[in-house]
């Protein structure tokens, strides 16, 4: 009986263990694939990228916007359900979200080329979807410059090499022009709020941090960590000038200044008193071609004498629709000597 | 009749009713313990060094008034713990230096029950007395099964076996679990206190199994108490042990006397001899 | 008298396969990929025979890639947990006690955090945290959970639901200074992932799983024994304090296996020995296999209901058990009282 028990179970054992060993994964990604190339995304992992992309997936809606400005939203096989700029965005199938993607959507979407990011997509999704044998690039886009970068290296990949180059030369070059006129203006000293309740801002290493100074701003926390909590103690200590939102956090078309001018604690903070509460787009929450218009709106606000100088209003719109319809142009600030 | 003294006992002489002693099961020598006081237990407690022996077919009775040394001495009978002076054997081998599951085949200790986590039934329970013999991962075979229900038969529960063990009565209970340490087939049998539950009609009862066990079955029966009346009626022999040394040893007519029970015990005893030559205890009137 | 024989061991066993194999069977057909159970089958024939080259990619990425290596750790972890928490709640009488509960698995986690801080890219080093933190928190529980002396049943669950909030308190704040992506995410250690095959071939984990429980299995006579009073089972001859060792260190580390490869999953070890006990009664030597399987059934109908209840996204595995297992607990609670 023992001897029958024991011979059972071994071999069930080794039918088990013969069905694991099967499960290891194919190893992957150094083959080049119909003579593609092979490429080192921006973590430093090496991509084999089909000559010839067809079949795009974003998991983040930066990406995704960034694949419509650069006109390839045909090639776009499937986004996040959370991609929603541009609007046509929607339309397209969706594989779950930018943290939690269902893996097998996107495999079932036969994607030749996946994007990701480091700024919202996690480390495990990308490793599972290169075992498979899957081309994932991921960008890594700390500074406005990088996510330039980043685009430009996409546009190339994707066979949009020419467009892409010419948006970014474009928008490099406002990024330039704007370098320009707040060359010699101080850093206006600014809270970033990411989230109000809890208080979250931005840390020194995020493409955020950077396109402040793009803006001629500076956020008052420094903190190694990406979305820092704050006390609101610690900004009433350092009391910033201005308080940036983004229109994402605002429910109704208030007031949003009389709104913070409601709350305890916000309102003994002296850029609500005096009505420095400026609201700019939701793109500058995203590292995609949308960003430099915020940065943009942004340094209007904080710095509204380096643009009326000259008295040119400067065409920002870009050809194909890196200004998002619907999004807010205006700029609003506060004041009572405002209108 | 000698009186004990100090630190030794005596051990009054009886006429063995065989000269061959083949039936030697316990041996007690000298043996002695002390605890080692600690911040939650009661203070340093001792067994002074204690000799007696047991036989096949006895039943003895160890008994004195509370903390007098009886569960400890019980304790060393059944390997628990180690004597810090002396020797026990049974059947020849010094009980300490037994492997534990040799021990189990040999000692079976019948303690007050405690509680089971998990409701079992009876026959489970008792076949569990089978665990020392064979491989620790067992799985009991006929014979267990037929011994198991020999134990249940010896302690008069056969109907109870299927029974679940939580929904039994105290007596009913107590039978169980002698049944289980009888599953053991020990040499030595070791019951602590096992009346204490019990009415006075289950008490008789017990001891009457005991007592048949002892006769028939040939067990050496061990039980500690502190029942004057049952220990002399159904007792072979008897043990009295007062804070920590152990008085006399002797038959119960040896060992009841009344200057002697009332200084142990504190209380106003009469003993009386009866026709069947086993002494009665009773309280004294007047007050 | 019917004693248990390894037969009914077997046949019992058997039929709980049985029951595991159906759900691996629907295990392996849901999924967001439209795939037949016909093209599954051919797929898993061709990969045993061999002939990998004749099966279409994708086919073989989700069968192979995603399915498969997630059923499989769902398996694992299950027989993992189902398995610590029988051992458990012998060592602990408590027949509430399970590593979650316990704050074990907590301390698994947090114990796996701390050496991915230390020493990521050493294989097996998570184990190793994961077991030293899970056999830390053990022994705190215990000791905290006595009373005079005893292991007081009441003050043992106290300390087990403090340890675990504790434990957790201790997680989010390690999440929160750990540095963006370098771990897994709160979710994971917190509610538990079966999406992400560890960093090591399956197959050691396999069989390291299988030597525990092994060695589990060969104290469960002494376990039987146990149950019935320590003191008893001394008499009887069970090597009371060695028995409680080898169960405390094999629990502790199937607890660590578990929570370093599929984060804190909660309440598997309560539902499972206790299902099993209802239907095939409280013998350790049953127990412990039936547990073992009866863990892998849940974990693998749990993941699965986590895959699919609200698609495309997916709920973490551990959401699910605590919403089955909480009630219960709650249940077996009020029982107890009477």
């Amino acid at each position: 009986m023992r001897g029958t028990w024991r011979r059972r179970i071994s071999a069930a054992a080794g039918l088990v263990a013969l069905l694991l060993c099967g499960a290891e994964l194919r190893g992957q990604n150094a083959v080049a694939n119909s003579a593609g190339k092979i490429v080192t995304d921006e973590t430093g992992r090496r991509v084999a990228v089909p000559a010839d992309v067809k079949r795009i997936v974003t998991l983040a809606p930066d990406l995704t916007e960034t694949i419509y400005a650069l006109g390839l939203e045909e090639r776009l096989v499937g986004n996040t359900e959370v991609c929603d700029t541009p609007p046509a965005a929607k339309t397209k199938p969706h594989v779950g979200t930018p943290i939690s993607p269902n893996l097998e959507a996107i495999v079932a979407l036969h994607p030749d080329f996946v994007l990701a990011t480091t700024s919202i997509n996690r480390e495990e999704t990308v490793d599972t979807l290169r075992r498979l044998g899957i081309a994932v690039y991921t960008s890594d886009p700390h500074t406005v410059r990088n996510m330039l970068d980043s685009i430009a290296r996409i546009a190339v990949l994707t066979g949009a090499g020419e467009r892409g180059a010419e948006m970014v030369a474009q928008l490099r070059g406002r990024l330039e022009a704007l370098h320009a006129r707040l060359t010699d203006l101080p850093l206006v000293h600014v809270l970033f709020v990411v989230w109000e309740d809890p208080l979250i801002t931005v840390g020194q290493n995020t493409f955020v941090a950077d396109a402040l100074r793009w803006a001629g701003a500076e956020s008052i926390i420094v903190s190694k960590q990406n979305w820092p909590r704050v006390g609101l103690e610690e900004v009433m200590r350092l009391q910033p000038e201005y308080i940036v939102l983004t229109s994402a956090h605002m429910k109704a078309e208030g007031n949003e200044s009389t709104e913070l001018q409601k709350r305890p604690g916000w309102r003994e903070l002296r850029a609500v008193e005096l009505g420095h509460v400026a609201v700019i787009s939701e793109g500058v929450d995203r590292p995609a071609p949308g960003l430099i218009d915020a940065i943009e709106e942004l340094a209007r606000v904080l710095h509204p004498n380096a643009f009326n100088e000259n008295g040119e209003q400067e065409k920002l719109k870009l050809e194909n629709g890196a200004r998002m319809p619907g999004a807010t142009v205006g700029v609003k600030e506060l004041c009572p000597c405002a209108l | 009749m000698s009186a004990g003294a100090g630190n030794g006992a005596t051990v009054a002489q009886r006429p063995m009713p065989f000269a061959v002693d083949s039936g030697l099961r316990l041996k007690v020598e000298q043996a002695s313990y002390a605890y080692a006081a600690t911040d939650r237990s009661a203070p340093k407690f001792t067994l002074g060094p204690t000799s007696f022996e047991a036989q096949q077919r006895e039943l003895v009775a160890i008994l004195g008034p509370n903390a007098s040394g009886k569960s400890t001495l019980l304790k060393l009978l059944a390997g628990v713990l180690k004597p810090l002076s002396g020797r026990i054997e049974v059947d020849g081998q010094e009980v300490g230096d037994l492997d534990l599951r040799v021990r189990a085949q040999r000692i079976a200790l019948v303690q007050q029950e405690s509680e089971l986590l998990f409701p079992l039934r009876v026959w489970e329970y008792v076949l569990q007395g089978r665990y020392p013999y064979g491989r620790r991962l067992r799985f009991e075979s006929e014979e267990d099964c037929l011994l198991a229900g020999n134990a249940l038969a010896q302690v008069g529960a056969d109907e109870l076996r299927d029974r679940w063990i939580d929904r039994l009565s105290g007596g009913e209970k107590q039978r169980v679990i002698l049944a289980r340490a009888l599953a053991q087939q020990p040499a030595l049998l070791l019951l602590d206190e096992p009346t204490q539950h019990l009415d006075i009609g289950g008490k008789v009862e017990l001891l009457r199994r005991l007592r048949r066990l002892a006769d028939e079955n040939k067990y050496t029966v061990i039980v500690v108490t502190h029942e004057l009346n049952l220990a002399a009626e159904f007792s072979d022999r008897v043990v009295l042990l007062h804070k920590g040394k152990s008085l006399r040893i002797g038959t119960p007519a040896e060992v009841y006397e009344r200057d002697l029970l009332e200084d142990v015990f504190g209380a106003p005893l009469e003993v009386e001899m009866r026709a069947s030559g086993r002494p009665r205890v009773i309280l004294r009137g007047s007050h | 008298m019917r004693p248990l024989t390894p037969r009914r061991i077997m046949a019992i066993c058997g039929l709980l396969f049985a029951v595991l194999f159906v759900v691996v069977v629907i295990a392996l057909r849901t999924g967001a990929y439209p795939i037949s159970l016909r093209d599954i089958v051919t797929t898993l024939f061709r990969e045993a025979l061999g002939r990998r080259d004749d099966i279409p990619l994708e086919f073989w990425q989700v069968v192979f890639g995603l399915r498969l290596p997630r059923i499989a750790l769902g398996i694992m972890v299950g027989a993992a947990l189902a398995t610590s928490g029988a051992g458990f709640q012998a060592l602990l009488r408590n027949p509430l006690a399970e590593p979650y509960v316990l704050g074990v698995s907590s301390g698994a986690a947090l114990g796996a955090m701390l050496s991915l801080m230390v020493a990521p890219h050493i294989v097996g080093v998570i184990q190793l945290g994961a077991f030293v933190g899970a056999a830390a928190t053990t022994a705190a529980v215990y000791f905290l959970g006595r009373r005079g002396g005893q292991l007081d049943s009441a003050t043992l669950l106290l300390a087990g639901i403090i340890s675990a909030s504790f434990l957790s308190a201790a997680i989010m704040f390690l999440g929160t200074t750990m540095s963006g992506r370098d771990q897994r995410g709160m979710a994971f250690w917190l509610m538990g992932d079966l999406a992400t095959p560890p960093s090591f071939h399956p197959g050691w984990l396999f069989v390291v799983l299988l030597v525990t429980i092994g060695s589990i299995y060969t104290t469960s006579s002494d376990l039987n024994l146990i149950l019935t009073g320590e003191q008893e089972a001394r008499h009887l001859g069970v090597n009371v304090n060695r028995v409680k060792l080898v169960v405390y260190l094999a629990a502790s580390l199937l607890t660590g296996l578990a929570v370093s490869v599929g984060g804190a999953i909660g309440y598997v070890g309560l539902l499972v020995p206790h299902a099993m006990r209802m239907m095939f009664g409280t013998d350790y030597r049953l127990l412990i296999p039936t547990s073992a399987i009866g863990g892998a059934i849940i974990i693998v109908v749990a993941d699965t209901l986590a895959r699919t209840v609200v698609a495309p996204t997916e709920l973490p595995v551990g959401a699910m058990t605590a919403l089955a297992g909480a009630p219960v607990f709650i249940y077996l609670m009020r029982r107890r009282v009477r």
